[in-house]
């Protein structure tokens, strides 16, 4: 069920995400990033990350989106309509830098899954199953969070 | 598998009976504007009337679903479905009774605030997607309302987690009753975690947490669009505002919704505030009353009596006050209600450190 789960969350943000940036009614692109920002917020959750999840649908989806849709409906429909055209196909000329980007990402991605499985766990990682440090599903995240801003992220910071 | 079929069968429970207290609350709505108005509201249908929203729903449900041929038709067709989504999934978090409860997360505050704020989308894509100016209109309005009074409701309720030190909300019930395992101070002075009872309510162990729940009350009021706060609608300037172009079991679903977040942020106050299942009636001596009354049963008794309550003062307020000015309006949030929640925010610290330590 939980890798179900994961996967379906993971299809509907890959999927949607496309759609976003190939989509040329602006407003339904929008519209559409609120359901690739809440399968982020799925895909959070399986990292045991809730905070993080809940918080990227607070901050994204109750604050950006709206301010995003609403600078779209603020904005000049002259201007929008010459974007739309600029944006015209996926692969056109205008669009290189970004495929540049992603191709480059998607190669640092795939390197590092490569090289992820073909070494063994880091020793600080060994380290904590030994110890126990670890957290579970049932952990009070909020809290070790809490303590870990105050404590060992804020000294980091600070030296 | 058993786990998913006791997930679903809790799901379709909540459903069934947010589509019951919708029906009621329709009609005790409708009684009480008759009550306020001093006539005698339906009467025709059924036995006083009682029969009259199931005859509304029926009505709803068999009528034609009509799209405008403007409409974007993909936005038009989901945003109910969002709206009502984003209230729903807050019933997942609220406690029932004492571990009784959907999902205990130790997260569930912070959720329910964060699928409320999904809620203004939906709204948004009903009038962005009803290619209507009313509809526009009255969405803008909508957002301009709902992300200003987030503010208020997110300051209270940090207000009152600071008290609390927890944002389970079952733990935060937990800890305002005789099942309490750290000890309770009425006023901050008096230890009353055998007593229990009303003694034990968050509000009465920092009397400050009252004005807090004042505000949350109010500022909820606004995020439900509710009158005197109901702009967004404003049937005599917006026909209607978001939901104008909206029929049938669509239009059944934005009601739906807007029935379910009023009792969703009643039941919310309710946990914070005012005990959530926790029993009223103190201990004295051997009249132990607070054992009495504690338990499942009783606890979602407790539940329903003081949300019900709450509701009932929402739909005596919406019949009673006139709706307020755009201006009026965002100058109560940002200039009045924020202002004290901040003051609030700072006692409430003082408070935690200073009495309750």
């Amino acid at each position: 069920m939980e890798v179900f789960l994961f996967y379906a969350f993971a299809i509907l943000a890959i999927s949607s995400a496309l759609l976003v940036v190939s989509l040329k009614n602006t407003a339904r692109a929008l519209f559409l990033f609120f359901i690739t920002l809440f399968s982020m917020a799925g895909l959070f959750l399986f990292a045991l990350a809730d905070f993080v999840a809940i918080t990227q649908i607070m901050v994204y989806v109750g604050g950006v989106l709206i301010l995003m849709i609403f600078a779209f409906m603020l904005s000049n429909k002259e201007l929008l309509k010459d974007l739309q055209q600029i944006s015209g196909s996926l692969f056109s000329f205008p669009s290189w830098q970004s495929l540049t980007l992603a191709l480059a990402f998607f190669g640092v991605m795939v390197l590092g899954i490569r090289e992820w499985n073909s070494m063994e766990l880091p020793q600080w990682m060994l380290n904590n199953i030994q110890s126990g440090d670890v957290i579970a599903p049932t952990d009070n995240n909020i809290q070790q969070l809490g303590i870990k801003f105050i404590d060992t992220i804020r000294t980091a910071f600070c030296r | 598998m058993s786990d998913i079929i006791l997930h679903i069968i809790v799901a379709v429970v909540l459903f069934g009976f947010i589509a019951m207290f919708a029906l009621f609350a329709v009609y005790a709505e409708r009684k009480i504007a008759g009550f306020v108005q001093d006539r005698l509201g339906p009467m025709e249908t059924g036995k006083y009337g009682l029969l009259q929203t199931i005859a509304d729903i029926l009505k709803l449900l068999q009528k034609e679903l009509i799209n405008p041929s403007a409409t974007d038709k993909i936005l038009f067709i989901v945003a109910p479905v969002i709206i009502f989504g984003a209230v729903f999934l807050g019933y997942t978090v609220l406690p029932w009774g004492p571990d009784f409860i959907p999902a205990s997360t130790y997260t569930g505050l912070y959720f329910i605030m964060a699928v409320v704020s999904i809620d203004a989308i939906g709204i948004l894509m009903a009038g962005w997607g009803s290619n209507n100016k009313y509809s526009l209109l009255g969405s803008i309005r909508a957002i301009a309302q709902m992300v200003s009074y987030e503010i208020p409701v997110g300051l209270s309720l940090i207000a009152a987690v600071m008290i609390t030190q927890t944002l389970n909300l079952n733990e935060i019930a937990l800890q305002q009753g005789i099942l309490s395992a750290t000890p309770i101070k009425f006023l901050g002075v008096w230890e009353v975690t055998d007593i229990g009872g009303i003694l034990a309510w968050n509000i009465f162990q920092a009397p400050h947490l009252l004005v807090v729940y004042i505000i949350f009350f109010v500022a909820t009021l606004a995020e439900c669009n509710r009158a005197p706060f109901d702009i967004p609608e404003a049937e005599s300037e917006l026909i209607g505002g978001f939901h104008t172009e909206y029929g049938g079991i669509r239009f059944a679903f934005i009601f739906l919704a807007e029935y379910a977040m009023m009792f969703l942020v009643a039941m919310l106050g309710a946990v914070i505030f005012i005990g959530g299942w926790n029993t009223p009636l103190p201990n004295i001596g051997v009249l132990r009353l607070a054992d009495w009354t504690t338990g499942i049963a009783w606890g979602i008794f407790w539940t329903l009596a003081k949300t019900l309550t709450l509701v009932g003062i929402q739909m005596w307020i919406r019949w009673t006050l006139p709706r307020f000015r755009a201006d009026q309006l965002m100058s109560l949030c940002w200039k009045i209600m924020i202002p004290i929640a901040f003051a609030c925010l700072a006692i409430s610290g003082l408070w935690r450190i200073l009495v309750m330590n």
